[in-house]
């Protein structure tokens, strides 16, 4: 079927477009315009509408077994949304995999990371993504806590079968990438370690976190594996961490390496309460470093759950949790903690965190290297996005924000003297190309020919929270999804995962460990088609030769 | 053998199904309940109940939810059986029932050796506090303080108490739990394992309550283990299809989670259901409630209902047994794939659902 979408605003980064044009689309590939006076199937008015890829969150909590504690742990907060039938009966905590598939793409959102699961519980992770309708997504496997790789780090073996077990792990769960959180933290919280930073050594181990985030970017890179490794580095939240977050930048030493959810590392120790905005160095060392991306994790205010595999941090965190009840879960590698948080907009240092992810998002230049997410639920659900894009947007809007914000907070940001605001090319850039790039997806995030026909029509409005809230047309694989904001078709997406080359003696070598260590065979770990009960539940994406 | 009955005589499948699919389209409020099934069975049956505004609940809900709400209205630590195995240097075992409840806690935790980088440096100290028990003599290490159920959360108090440096009434085992309390300070890694089918919320709480406080200064989980028909693993389905865990009602056309008001055996007892889906494929067990209310039953052949057959049986296989399945692995607690042990035609709770929405979206099939 032959799909046009007529007369829209085409803003499209990727192929150097911000053009009034159509888009064709057939078999669900955008395609070029056919010749002559070839008749579209089904033609959608876009006039005065802007016409954008679908948008792709690189980092996002939707599905896992910590993403399900957290609604177990939580049922008041679905209690809490009025009783609609025809909408998610959850707006500010974790929600159902179903809601969740359809509050993304009535936003405009195509394909979704699930940035943090546990090897052993990819399976898991697989069967929440199954359920989640309408778009594609993907998970990211932890790693940088397991037995394995701490022991193999402990005895000095080789980067290459360091490597052959990231392939073997990437392959079991079905991952798109590796991540990695507080580096051997984890391990050390169970040897009874309270803080963990860069340089600090894992008991029993005798391996320092430095040593294991260094064999893993090392071993990702050598795989050719598209995403770089995915960062999240020792000290979350705590006052003076921006001195974690530039450490680890440097340690990076020219590598590809992405960081996550940045705001939770630019504070400084300064000020009157000796919490203060570090985001200004955070962002100049990150302009200057280009092998280096982030994402924001943007804080937002109202109540959340906060659903972290940094086990070692939640713990610590759950004297602070509103409501007050908490779930500390360790197993092999990372396990989770789930604490519950209500980020209130009168409290200083939660109007700082809110203030150091805006300063990161202006600040930093390059909008192909600064990635947009709140880290959901961490910083904010992702209902909010809508309402951080139109503060990008809108230095007015801000200051509209921050006049009810206790003055002392932000006078320890920097925040008031920014008067950057984005441009919808670089809202694009951001959302759609410059995402694609970053994950290894080449025929997603653009408008060109033979790219995947997932595109988000948007109305002209001035208020652009309403705007990007309430897509006019969403359509997936070429097929009209949402319009209006409302969800017209349910369909089933993909998830997407890289298989890299691996000397097989690895298979032998899990085989034996996991006998030897746990009377297990590996099996248990492994994804299988089958078990997913939904056509094509997969899609192979090419490592880099 | 038949594989389908309605009123006790051998029909075809399809019969059954549509004669299902009937009684679950009359009925004003169906209850999905026993629900012990695996992952594809849940995701199934839960889809089933949204669709026909049922109710869902497992036949272990309330063990389970023992569990939870210490969860959800205080806050815990758990572990795995696997973590367990590789780093506890203690073992503090908690009321009865334990080796009912996981039949592998021997072969898996208890007797399997401890990682070899911590193995140098400990020896597994293994506790029991409990009512006395004849596994007794099977841990060399182990100390008994003998408890009865009923006074497990005086005795987990005392226990509190005396971590916490507060003053605690003597009980008549005194010098007991103050050693005990000794060396559960004294753990490096300590694991506490208990069942809820066997203890009642303060005990759990108590306990809980207990392993938060050891890691003031050292390290201290849990490792509650849950109780069988797949129910952990069906609390899992049910989180991320509903947001919320059994005990939840399509009634109004969105979920709502309520542990009373929608207890499957209640909604029978009070008359408040009129049709009832029962579920049971890992033993052929009937429900343990009575009523006058239409049973349509997924179980194995044999299943013994209490007063009469039920209206519509469906004979159905043994998850991980009679086909491949994804269930709930006891070692690391996460969901993993098992392949069919002896592989047979019987079909599956997800293909017998599957057999019912097709005749409840046909009309057709409706006028059979």
């Amino acid at each position: 079927m032959l799909t046009c979408i007529k007369g829209g605003r085409v803003i499209d980064p990727a192929n150097g477009r911000d053009a009034v044009a159509d888009v064709w689309m057939r078999d669900g590939r955008i395609v070029e315009a056919p010749p002559g006076d070839a008749r579209a199937d089904e033609i959608h008015d876009a006039t005065g509408n802007m016409v954008m890829a679908g948008a792709i969150d690189i980092h996002s909590h939707i599905a896992s077994d910590n993403v399900n504690r957290a609604r177990l742990l939580l049922p008041e907060l679905h209690r809490a949304s009025p009783p609609n039938p025809a909408a998610a009966p959850l707006s500010n905590a974790p929600s159902s995999t179903f809601e969740t598939g359809c509050r993304y793409a009535s936003m405009g959102f195509t394909t979704v990371v699930e940035p943090a699961v546990a090897p052993d519980a990819a399976l898991h992770a697989h069967l929440e993504l199954a359920d989640v309708p309408i778009i594609d997504k993907a998970i990211l496997a932890v790693l940088g806590n397991d037995d394995f790789l701490l022991d193999s780090l402990r005895k000095d073996e080789t980067p290459s079968l360091i490597a052959d077990y990231v392939a073997w792990t990437l392959e079991a769960s079905r991952a798109l990438g590796i991540k990695v959180i507080n580096a051997g933290g984890a391990a050390a919280f169970k040897a009874n370690a309270r803080e963990f930073s860069l340089d600090d050594v894992v008991p029993f181990y005798g391996v320092s976190s430095r040593q294991i985030v260094k064999a893993l970017q090392r071993a990702v890179d050598e795989l050719g594996v598209p995403h770089p490794l995915h960062v999240h580095c020792n000290n979350l939240g705590l006052p003076g961490n921006a001195e974690t977050a530039l450490a680890t930048i440097a340690a990076a030493e020219g590598l590809p390496l992405h960081l996550a959810h940045l705001q939770f590392y630019g504070y400084g120790k300064e000020g009157p309460r000796g919490f203060s905005s570090a985001a200004a160095r955070v962002a100049e060392a990150v302009n200057a470093a280009d092998n280096l991306s982030i994402d924001v994790g943007q804080v937002m205010f109202g109540q959340t759950v906060t659903i972290s595999s940094d086990v070692l941090r939640q713990f610590n965190a759950r004297t602070q949790a509103s409501p007050r009840k908490w779930l500390i879960f360790e197993a092999d590698a990372n396990g989770g903690g789930i604490v519950p948080y209500d980020y209130r907009p009168g409290n200083f240092h939660n109007a700082v965190q809110w203030a150091v992810g805006l300063e990161l998002f202006l600040l930093i230049t390059d909008p192909a290297r600064v990635f947009f997410t709140t880290d959901h639920p961490n910083g904010a659900p992702f209902t909010t996005y809508p309402d951080i894009l139109a503060l990008l947007m809108n230095r007015d809007l801000r200051a509209e924000w921050m006049a009810k914000l206790p003055p002392e907070a932000l006078e320890v940001t920097t925040l008031r003297s920014i008067k950057r605001e984005y441009s919808l090319t670089e809202i694009a850039t951001m959302t759609r190309a410059a995402p694609a790039k970053l994950l290894g997806l080449a025929d997603r995030g653009h408008l060109g020919p033979g790219a995947v026909a997932d595109v988000a029509v948007y109305s002209q409005a001035s208020d652009r929270a309403a705007m990007f809230r309430a897509a006019a047309l969403v359509f997936k694989d070429g097929e009209l999804v949402v319009r209006d904001g409302k969800v017209t078709r349910y369909r089933w997406g993909r998830a997407l995962w890289v298989r890299p080359e691996r000397d097989p003696g690895i298979d032998r070598r899990m085989k034996d460990y996991y006998g030897d260590r746990y009377g297990l065979t590996p099996d248990f770990m492994q994804v299988p088609d089958g078990a997913i009960q939904r056509p094509d539940p997969f899609e192979l994406v090419p490592c880099h030769s | 053998m038949a594989d389908a009955w309605i009123d006790g005589s051998p029909v075809a499948l399809r019969a059954a199904a549509i004669e299902a699919a009937k009684l679950l389209k009359a009925s004003r409020l169906p209850v999905v309940a026993g629900l012990g099934t695996d992952v594809d069975g849940a995701r199934a049956a839960i889809g089933l109940a949204a669709q026909i505004g049922g109710v869902i609940d497992h036949m272990h809900s309330q063990a389970l939810l023992r569990d939870l709400d210490v969860a959800r209205e205080a806050g815990m630590m758990v572990t795995t059986p696997n973590e367990a195995a590789l780093r506890a240097d203690t073992l503090l075992m908690v009321g009865p029932g334990l080796e009912t409840a996981w039949p592998d806690l021997n072969a898996r935790l208890i007797k399997r050796p401890p990682a070899p980088e911590v193995a140098d440096r400990f020896r597994r100290r293994i506790f029991r506090l409990g009512p006395g028990t004849k596994t007794r003599e099977r841990y060399a290490q182990e100390a008994v303080i003998g408890r009865a159920a009923k006074d497990l959360p005086a005795a987990l108090a005392a226990l509190r108490a005396i971590l916490a440096g507060r003053p605690c009434r003597k009980l008549r085992d005194a010098t007991a739990i103050d050693r005990l309390a000794a060396e559960l300070r004294a753990a490096r890694f300590g694991v506490a394992i208990w069942s809820a089918a066997e203890l009642d919320g303060v005990a759990i709480e108590m306990l809980c309550g207990l392993v938060n406080d050891l890691n003031r200064t050292t390290r201290f989980s849990g490792l509650p283990l849950t109780p069988g028909d797949h129910a952990a693993g069906v609390l899992e389905v049910c989180g991320w299809m509903t947001g919320f865990p059994m005990r939840t009602g399509f009634c109004r056309g969105f979920p709502e989670h309520d542990p009373w008001r929608f207890q499957a055996s209640r909604l029978v007892e009070s008359g408040e259901a009129d049709c009832a889906l029962w579920i049971s494929a890992y033993r052929a067990a009937a429900p343990d409630w009575d009523g006058n209310l239409p049973i349509i039953a997924l179980t194995g052949a044999d299943a013994k209902f209490r007063r009469r057959p039920p209206r519509v049986h469906i004979a159905v296989g043994r998850p991980g047994l009679d086909h491949d399945a994804v269930e709930r692995f006891a070692p690391t607690g996460t969901l993993a794939r098992t392949q069919a042990k002896h592989a047979s035609q019987a079909i599956s709770v997800a293909q017998a659902i599957g057999q019912i929405a097709l005749a409840l979206a046909s009309d057709r099939g409706l006028s059979c």
